[in-house]
């Protein structure tokens, strides 16, 4: 892909969760559908205001859960009755209430993997680079005190002066601009 | 935290009335109603148990210390949760501890219902039927007990007697009683005094809830151990009094997320119920479902591993003879279905799914406690059948439950319900998205 160029999206910084929550349902109710927000901690009324849409992390944790359970499951199984059938105090080769520990260890330990990678999967992490570095404010208050909205170039209602006075009327901090 | 350059944001205002809502009173007759009709069917079951098996009143009294254990869970489990959000803090805590202060106050109903379960000692316990060591030789020959009976019966007798059980009993209903009493009386005294005084009440409250949960802990342990543990002398477990601890507060969460929505539909709850305490909440119940089938199953592999004839017997009590049916449904009621449901973050903050779920999970813990107590008796042990007195087990913890029901409500009417001298009071009150 070759580099792009030119405006990435417009930065309006807020210093509290509730004006940048009301700016983004606004925006969101005005039609504006490429945008962000960026803030220091989950602020779930802010990803509910953009239009937050459900992602496959849980599918991929269920999934990636249960397969461990039936590995581990199938593994002591095949290996108590037919690999290495061993005797062990009269009890039966197929001896299930051993069996759960180590198949509810490894439904844990499946789940948790297939829970963080495939989040950094699907939300394209890492990343080696993100515009909005570019803005100064941004590098240091997303993670202090401050909360951004962006609204990107690829929408399609972008314009430069009339989104900057649009941005403008939520009374932000600051609006800038941000190069790719 | 400071709202900035808009300070008309949608932060709310605490309702004029802090009362309980009138509808708690339609549940209070709802329950009495519910109540008086279980319990006409519980003796009208007595005797028709007798005319089967002339064991209408041993089930009766069986399914007595079933109900009064699970109501007896609710309220001291009720005093547990109140002292542990005193010391854990949190917004939870704030809104739900007027009603687990009412759910402590109802220990008086629970003394009643011991009155009832020690009326019918000699019925439930072999300790209380055979009081010395002549009474143990005679019932040998005879028959009626078992030679390893004998034995524990002969040995534990210092332990499990009937002095020693009420006396037992009621120093633990004495200590959960000073308490209850206690918190009860300082939580309202608290309201009573301005803001400036809360460092003081935070760790005045603090001070007497930690060593309480401790004494609590031992307690009602002690209460597991002499009530339910002994109808069955030949056996013991040392995980015991925590397996019940955990179902306390299995049902005691569930039983709180109940009160809190269904009070939501008025004020003052409309407006303190946030959905991010109901997730809260519904996510401390998923940890004590995974915790509670944890330690069942815990126990039931090391003497599963162990493979013991002094232990293992308990179990295949309560395995045979048809009862591996109930055990699996135990399983699935307990454990499978609370947990899925409770994986799911929507039903967590959707209050009509979660109010289902909390009343399956307060059934099933009946259900498990059924199955704890039922095998301990020779008809039932590795036996399981159907017979008139199996219907006690649903319509005298149906009765006693909904009495209990009904004096909770008389309680939560005494109080506000809302403590005010809180500062949680102002961030719950606020929008969701203020805090992290």
């Amino acid at each position: 892909m070759p580099a792009r160029e030119g405006t990435y999206g417009l930065l309006a910084e807020f210093d509290t969760p509730s004006d940048l929550v009301r700016a983004a349902q606004q925006a969101r109710q005005d039609g504006w559908r490429r945008m962000d927000c960026y803030t220091p901690y989950p602020v779930e009324e802010a990803a509910e205001a953009i239009g937050f849409h459900r992602n496959k992390v849980p599918l991929v944790t269920l999934i990636g859960g249960l397969m461990g359970c039936a590995a581990m499951f199938s593994l002591e199984t095949w290996i108590s009755t037919l690999a290495y059938p061993l005797n062990i105090a009269g009890r039966p080769l197929y001896s299930w209430p051993a069996f759960i520990i180590p198949a509810y260890e490894w439904t844990i330990l499946w789940a948790g993997l297939s829970a963080a990678f495939g989040m950094l999967a699907l939300n394209g992490l890492p990343a080696l680079y993100h515009p909005l570095f570019n803005a100064p404010n941004f590098r240091d208050g997303a993670t202090t005190d401050k909360f951004f909205l962006c609204l990107e170039a690829l929408d399609p209602k972008f314009d430069l002066v009339e989104a900057k006075a649009y941005l403008q009327q939520f009374k932000p901090n600051s609006v800038v601009e941000v190069e790719y | 935290m400071a709202h900035g350059s808009q300070p008309a944001s949608h932060s709310k205002a605490l309702p004029a009335d802090l009362g309980a809502p009138a509808f708690v009173n339609a549940w209070k007759s709802r329950a009495l109603i519910v109540g008086g009709i279980s319990m006409c069917i519980a003796i009208l079951l007595i005797f028709l148990a007798n005319a089967q098996d002339h064991l209408g009143f041993d089930h009766f009294y069986r399914a007595w210390a079933l109900g009064t254990m699970v109501t007896w869970g609710l309220c001291i489990g009720g005093l547990a949760l109140l002292m542990v959000q005193y010391c854990s803090g949190g917004k939870w805590g704030l809104l739900l501890r007027r009603p687990l202060e009412a759910m402590s106050r109802t220990l008086p109903l629970i003394i009643i219902y011991f009155l009832g379960l020690a009326t019918g000692m000699k019925r439930l316990y072999l300790w209380a039927k055979y009081t010395s060591d002549s009474d143990t030789t005679a019932a040998l020959s005879q028959h009626l007990i078992s030679e390893i009976q004998k034995h524990c019966l002969d040995f534990k007798r210092p332990m499990l007697n009937p002095a020693a059980f009420l006396s037992v009993s009621f120093l633990c209903f004495a200590i959960w009683g000073f308490y209850a009493w206690r918190l009860n009386a300082l939580g309202l005294k608290r309201d009573s005094q301005g803001r400036e005084t809360t460092p003081f009440w935070i760790k005045k409250l603090e001070n007497i809830s930690g060593p309480g949960i401790v004494v609590y802990a031992l307690t009602m342990t002690a209460a597991a151990i002499y009530w339910v543990m002994s109808m069955d002398p030949t056996w013991y477990s040392s995980v015991y009094g925590l397996l019940f601890l955990v179902g306390q507060g299995y049902a005691t969460l569930a039983f709180s997320i109940i009160v809190a929505v269904s009070l939501s539909k008025a004020e003052p709850f409309k407006t303190l119920l946030r959905q991010t305490e109901q997730h809260d909440l519904g996510k401390l119940t998923f940890a004590f479902v995974m915790l509670n089938i944890y330690l069942a199953f815990g126990q039931f592999l090391i003497i599963w591993s162990g493979n013991l004839p002094d232990e293992i017997n308990w179990y295949l009590d309560r395995i045979r003879g048809g009862w591996g049916v109930i055990i699996t449904l135990d399983f699935i009621f307990h454990w499978l279905i609370p947990f899925t449901m409770l994986l799911s973050r929507d039903l967590k903050r959707n209050k009509k799914r979660i109010v289902r779920v909390c009343q399956w999970m307060i059934f099933a813990r009946a259900f498990d406690m059924f199955w704890l107590i039922e095998p301990n008796f020779k008809d039932a042990a590795r036996n399981l059948h159907f017979s008139w007195g199996i219907l006690e087990y649903i319509a005298v913890p149906v009765a006693l439950f909904s009495f209990w029901l009904a004096y909770f409500c008389t309680q939560l009417k005494t109080r506000p319900l809302v403590q005010t001298n809180d500062p949680h009071l102002e961030e719950i009150l606020e929008p969701e998205h203020v805090h992290a």
